[in-house]
């Protein structure tokens, strides 16, 4: 049960052929079950969602039913403030973070009916491309245990993946939802910046910051964003452009749809096998009618160089008491990731930031001119094992940790909505990434692609070998 | 860091603020960061487009 599509359960709970209560203690017992060893959660509030849904499960029998998500079990990053329950952003701290109100992207998930499984784990402070953590227990990637689940929504993907939660919620500050979707076989979206609230979730790095869904399927992922989007008055950022029905919009055929495909950086370096399996789901797309393009962007290297000042200034910034009063607490490579802020000067920081204006002002009607949709890998290559990415000096990790990150990067520093859907496998049995993005608030368009290439390639059934 | 083996982590904040410097140097007088989000606003489909609110 706990395999199957959101959309699916949450339509059987409405049409009362599946009970809230059944639903919630499925995903109860596979975490009892498997969780020990995948370390998706840090914690499991089980006694509340079963008073949760029990509730729902009363109202559906009386018919009231709260919304698209009545009864639906869901599990949120612990980086997202949720009542009730602590947050430790992955530190050896239990509570790190002490919100002023519950994150509002969980009040609203929890206002459409969604019911709470608990909090998620994370590279510490979401710092961290590879979702490993040393504090909280390392989580295993599903599909091949030893090898990492990228990061740093690692327990994000990880429940997702191995059906202990319908869906959950990640946080994106240079691919920390697409890269461990991408690594656990799932979907992950990083919507447009500004397009979903960011209140009540810690800050990495405020101006590169996104709140968005992993989940089993597009069709998932886009009822999620209709439920997440829309302005907010406890965030400035989030803008006021009216929501679409991106549900609606995965009906459209992909028929006309000008899909780019980047000819400079993107391939560099990336293995065999992600390209590969990325190449051939652009040319399924272009079967499915879409205009396949090759396009030279510009340099995405500049706004690699942006955001890394950005991230690193910012960070350093949001934590800086706890790294001059307890660094021994952090993991050496989040350190060193950290101390490089604070080397940072302010006209350099401004600097990237008037940069990042510019660079995307130019980059908007030059690309989106030709075309609609970009499409790429989302990881270089499948998930390395958590020995090989821990191997050497503390620089060469940091290192490492950036060639992970540097084809989601980019679409942080220009803010644009990036899609990460699964495209195939690895010799190793390692799943791979596609990555669609798209126009600024254009969601719609690049759910639609990544819906008509998932129900046309159809990895989407595949599952962990957990059983 | 103090460890000897992270000193290239130096060299490579250096590398990184010299190639801002460099993209930064012919930057407009007006250029400042709030222009980011307005582009993003701008950029946004139209309503009569596919993207745009139903």
């Amino acid at each position: 049960m706990t395999d199957r599509p959101l959309w699916e359960l949450a339509a059987d709970v409405r049409g009362g052929t599946l009970s809230p209560v059944e639903l919630t203690e499925a995903c109860l017992a596979r975490i009892a079950r498997l969780d020990a060893r995948l370390r998706a959660f840090i914690t499991v509030d089980a006694a509340r969602a079963r008073e949760a849904a029990r509730e729902r499960a009363a109202e559906a029998r009386r018919g009231r039913i709260a919304g698209p998500l009545h009864g639906i079990p869901l599990a949120y990053k612990d980086l997202y403030a949720v009542r009730g329950l602590p947050c430790s952003a992955g530190t050896k701290l239990d509570q790190y973070f002490v919100a002023e109100r519950e994150a509002t992207a969980v009040s609203r998930l929890a206002a459409a009916g969604a019911i709470t499984l608990g909090t998620l784990n994370l590279s510490e402070l979401a710092l961290g491309p590879f979702g490993d953590n040393a504090h909280r227990g390392d989580p295993q990637n599903p599909w091949r245990a030893g090898h990492v689940t990228g990061g740093s929504s690692s327990g994000s993907a990880v429940a997702v993946a191995a059906g202990l939660a319908c869906a959950a919620l990640g946080t994106d500050t240079g691919g920390s939802i697409r890269l461990p979707a991408a690594a656990c076989g799932v979907v992950g979206l990083k919507p447009t910046y500004g397009r979903v609230s960011r209140a009540g979730v810690l800050p990495l790095a405020w101006s590169l910051d996104h709140v968005g869904p992993l989940a089993r399927t597009v069709r998932d992922a886009a009822l999620l964003l209709g439920l997440l989007a829309g302005p907010d008055p406890h965030d400035a950022t989030a803008s006021r452009r009216p929501v679409p029905d991106y549900v609606a919009a995965l009906a459209v055929p992909v028929t006309g749809l000008r899909v780019g495909v980047p000819r400079n950086y993107y391939w560099d370096g990336v293995d065999d096998a992600v390209v590969e399996a990325v190449r051939e789901a652009i040319a399924l797309l272009g079967r499915l009618g879409a205009r396949i393009g090759e396009i030279a962007l510009p340099d995405p290297r500049v706004l690699v160089d942006v955001a890394n000042v950005l991230a690193r200034v910012e960070s350093a910034a949001v934590h800086a008491r706890l790294v001059r009063e307890q660094p021994h607490a952090l993991q050496p490579a989040v350190r060193a990731r950290l101390e490089v802020g604070f080397r940072i000067g302010a006209v350099d920081y401004l600097q990237a930031a008037r940069l990042r204006a510019r660079l995307t002002r130019a980059f908007l009607p030059d690309v989106f001119g030709e075309v609609d949709v970009l499409a790429m890998p989302t990881i270089p290559e499948p998930a390395p094992t958590l020995e090989a990415v821990r191997a050497g000096t503390t620089a060469e990790v940091v290192r490492r940790m950036g060639r992970f990150s540097r084809l989601t990067r980019p679409w942080n520093a220009l803010g644009l909505p990036a899609l990460s859907v699964p495209c195939g496998f690895s010799p190793a049995g390692l799943p791979i990434g596609l990555q669609l993005v798209g126009r600024p608030f254009d969601e719609a368009t690049v759910l639609r692609a990544g819906h008509a290439y998932e129900q046309a390639a159809g990895w989407w059934r595949r599952r962990p070998p957990l059983d | 860091m103090t460890d000897g083996a992270d000193r290239p982590l130096a060299g490579d904040v250096a590398d990184l603020l010299a190639a801002i410097e460099r993209a930064a140097a012919d930057l407009g007088l007006a250029e400042e960061p709030a222009r980011f989000v307005a582009a993003l606003e701008a950029g946004a489909p139209r309503d009569d487009e596919p993207g745009a609110a139903t």
